[in-house]
């Protein structure tokens, strides 16, 4: 993939986000559960406490630990699933993301309407050299089109091929 | 330099009365509730009003809050005389270049070619003085580019016409400039002024009519005569009359106890019901008297222009280039009198006068008779024939989709009056629900879609009709969408978002998945083509 890229990257071929996407999604989705988890506890506890039904009100806890467990798993499934339904693929006309597993959306943004792109890269992503890319046109629905698990760079190679030439506004 | 232009004098008034304007309402809310706590002999306090009193000459009494009223002002004066002094405006080649500030100097360059449209405001004040509060709008943001208060009326008209004429030229050179027409924009000579819509008062006063804005009228009368607390009095005096303020309740409660109310109560309520319906129509008349009094739309060159206004005069230029999607909509009483309305959207913002109120962009024809829409759409769109769209309409199976959600919020309707009146409540079910699939079944039938050519148009609704219309050259992206639904029967979605489009979005449903996939494809290459063509 990396020596393809390097000839071009607008050749019109499909291609996956990067692999290293779903453990970088994995390690978002145990800090949201992390989160989650102490937070719903608190609230479970709570809620326990304030019922007054002490001895019933601890048939909470198995119920609440199963949810957790359910989403735990549903978190740890999801990435991979949705990596699957992911790609991208870019051409001289323009550039065309697929995503979603149950709601999918395919979107077209021909290359000479995008505005201004942003190449974003937070501290987990710099560990794994994922970056993301963000698209803007003039648009009102949807103004932006983000695009992360993107290996850094291609996600500026990808930058820099829809970067507006000379060729005037669209607007 | 020579050429620098600068503010009206009177800009320093007109900022004062600004800001003045700000402090206006809790002024008022103060002066209801001071006024009323002074009917107490005010104890000789101290406090600056009090200090401030001995300085006035005669016997101008000045309370604290007035003091500090007068001291909030005195920042807002200052900035008002730093604006004044700092402000310079000059005409470049291809832009127009804003000085302001003196510690903090912001220069700011607006390029001909990127100005959306360009409005002057003026009320009752600026006319008599003669002078202008104009609004620049470029593509970015919701707020305007640059507005300058105040200019004089001839500085304005010089602006305009150089703007224009400046950007005429320059896509003139196709090369500087990208020009969306097929043909660039010769600059015309002298661009000649042609009326295309002008409205009798008749009209204006029909739009009232039609156009329900009188029930926000009284509701913002509602909110300020509450807050300044007129209320409570109006209250207990109508508390205190022959007819209680719970006439409708009482009745209510009369017909619930299986009761026939009396001849006289049911008449009082009606006429008070129709009355009220009447005061807000007329309202509404008024307030369209007043806000598109003598509305004129033209077209000088390759711009609109229009004019509205009684007492507030505002002026809109807009591009024609620059229309990025027209839609027409029709209301239910429209339709009965064979009216539409026409507007166009810009990607400039909605013009929001900062620190003003919010008030969108006036439609491009507020109201207009039904059989001359096709000619001002031919003018604003050159080449579309809106008689002549061949609408194509969706999946042959969407009804079928469409009502079973319909289905589901009939059952969410009913749920909760089932739990308020037992088990009777499930006789309304069978209403709510022939009534969601009869209007699930028409706006499925009016949902249709054309892609003829280099346009793209969808039209939707049945009680309130919409069409829009948009050229192809001005779609910024394409999304074909497609859930779990869809799949099962074969069928996609196509949204197709642009710079304007903020009322009427192009979002067609349930189309065969060929159809989708077909449609998008093509107007994703056709959008992207179109850009390589300059």
């Amino acid at each position: 993939m990396d020596t393809q890229a390097a000839v071009s990257i607008a050749d019109g071929v499909t291609r996956q986000l990067d692999p290293r996407w779903i453990p970088l999604r994995r390690i978002h989705n145990a800090i949201f559960f992390v989160v989650l988890s102490m937070a719903s506890f608190v609230g479970v506890i709570v809620l326990w406490i304030s019922s007054r039904m002490l001895v019933v009100g601890l048939l909470l806890l198995p119920v609440w630990a199963v949810v957790m467990a359910a989403i735990a798993w549903q978190l740890y499934r999801w990435p991979p699933i949705s990596y699957r339904h992911a790609s991208y693929c870019l051409d001289g006309e323009g550039f065309e993301i697929t995503r979603g597993v149950y709601w999918r959306t395919i979107t077209n943004v021909p290359r000479s309407r995008v505005q201004h792109t942003d190449v974003s890269q937070g501290p987990l992503e710099r560990r794994y050299g994922l970056g993301t890319l963000v698209v803007h046109t003039a648009g009102t629905m949807h103004s932006q089109e983000t695009l992360s698990g993107l290996e850094f760079t291609v996600a500026r190679q990808i930058r820099a091929h829809l970067l507006p030439g000379d060729e005037g506004d669209a607007v | 330099m020579p050429s620098d232009h600068r503010l009206h004098p009177t800009s320093i008034l007109f900022s004062l009365a600004g800001s003045l304007k700000a402090f206006l309402l809790p002024a008022i809310v103060l002066m209801v509730t001071s006024g009323r706590s002074s009917d107490t002999p005010a104890p000789d306090g101290f406090g600056p009003g009090r200090w401030m009193t001995r300085w006035m000459p005669g016997d101008v009494e000045i309370a604290n809050w007035q003091f500090f009223l007068l001291l909030l002002l005195i920042p807002s004066t200052i900035a008002a005389v730093v604006r004044y002094f700092s402000f310079r405006m000059r005409y470049e080649g291809t832009e127009l270049v804003i000085r302001s500030g003196i510690f903090f100097r912001n220069e700011r360059h607006v390029p001909y070619a990127r100005i959306q449209n360009l409005d002057a405001v003026r009320n009752v004040a600026h006319r008599l003085l003669g002078v202008a509060e104009v609004r620049i709008e470029t593509g970015g943001g919701q707020a305007p580019e640059a507005t300058i208060r105040v200019l004089h009326e001839t500085v304005f008209e010089e602006m305009r016409r150089r703007i224009f004429e400046e950007r005429a030229r320059a896509a003139g050179q196709a090369d500087a400039v990208a020009t969306e027409t097929e043909t660039p924009a010769v600059p015309a000579p002298a661009a000649e002024s042609r009326t295309l819509l002008h409205l009798p008062l008749r009209e204006v006063f029909l739009n009232g009519v039609l156009d329900n804005r009188g029930m926000l009228l009284i509701g913002a009368a509602y909110g300020l005569l509450w807050e300044a607390g007129l209320f409570r009095g109006f209250w207990d005096q109508l508390a205190r009359g022959a007819y209680a303020p719970g006439l409708v309740r009482d009745t209510v409660q009369t017909m619930a106890g299986g009761d026939v109310p009396s001849l006289s109560r049911i008449a009082v309520l009606l006429v008070g019901v129709v009355g009220l319906l009447v005061l807000v129509r007329l309202l509404s008349m008024i307030w369209s008297g007043v806000r598109l009094y003598e509305f004129t739309l033209s077209r000088v060159g390759d711009d609109l222009r229009s004019e509205y206004g009684l007492f507030t005069r505002v002026m809109a230029t807009i591009p024609l280039r620059r229309v990025q999607t027209l839609t027409i909509r029709e209301s239910p009483l429209q339709r009965l009198v064979k009216r539409m309305s026409i507007r166009v959207d810009t990607a400039g913002g909605t013009a929001t006068p900062e620190g003003g109120p919010k008030q969108p962009r006036e439609a491009l024809a507020p109201i207009i008779r039904r059989d001359a829409v096709p000619a001002l759409v031919r003018e604003v769109l050159p080449g579309v024939e809106l008689d002549a769209i061949e609408w194509l309409p969706l999946h042959p199976r969407a009804f079928r989709r469409a009502v079973k959600p319909a289905m589901l919020i009939a059952l969410a309707v009913t749920a909760p009056l089932i739990g308020i009146l037992g088990w009777p409540g499930v006789a309304v079910l069978p209403f709510t629900a022939v009534w969601l699939a009869l209007v699930t079944w028409k706006q499925v039938r009016r949902m249709q879609w054309a892609a003829s050519g280099d346009l793209i148009a969808f039209r939707s609704g049945w009680f309130w009709r919409h069409v829009t219309v948009a050229p192809v050259v001005k779609v910024q992206t394409v999304t074909r969408t497609e859930s779990p639904f869809d799949r099962r029967n074969a069928m996609a979605g196509v949204q197709v978002d642009t710079a304007g489009g903020r009322m009427h979005q192009i979002r067609i449903p349930y189309l065969a998945r060929e159809t989708a996939g077909t449609l998008h494809e093509r107007l994703a290459s056709q959008a992207a083509q179109t850009a390589f063509r300059w």
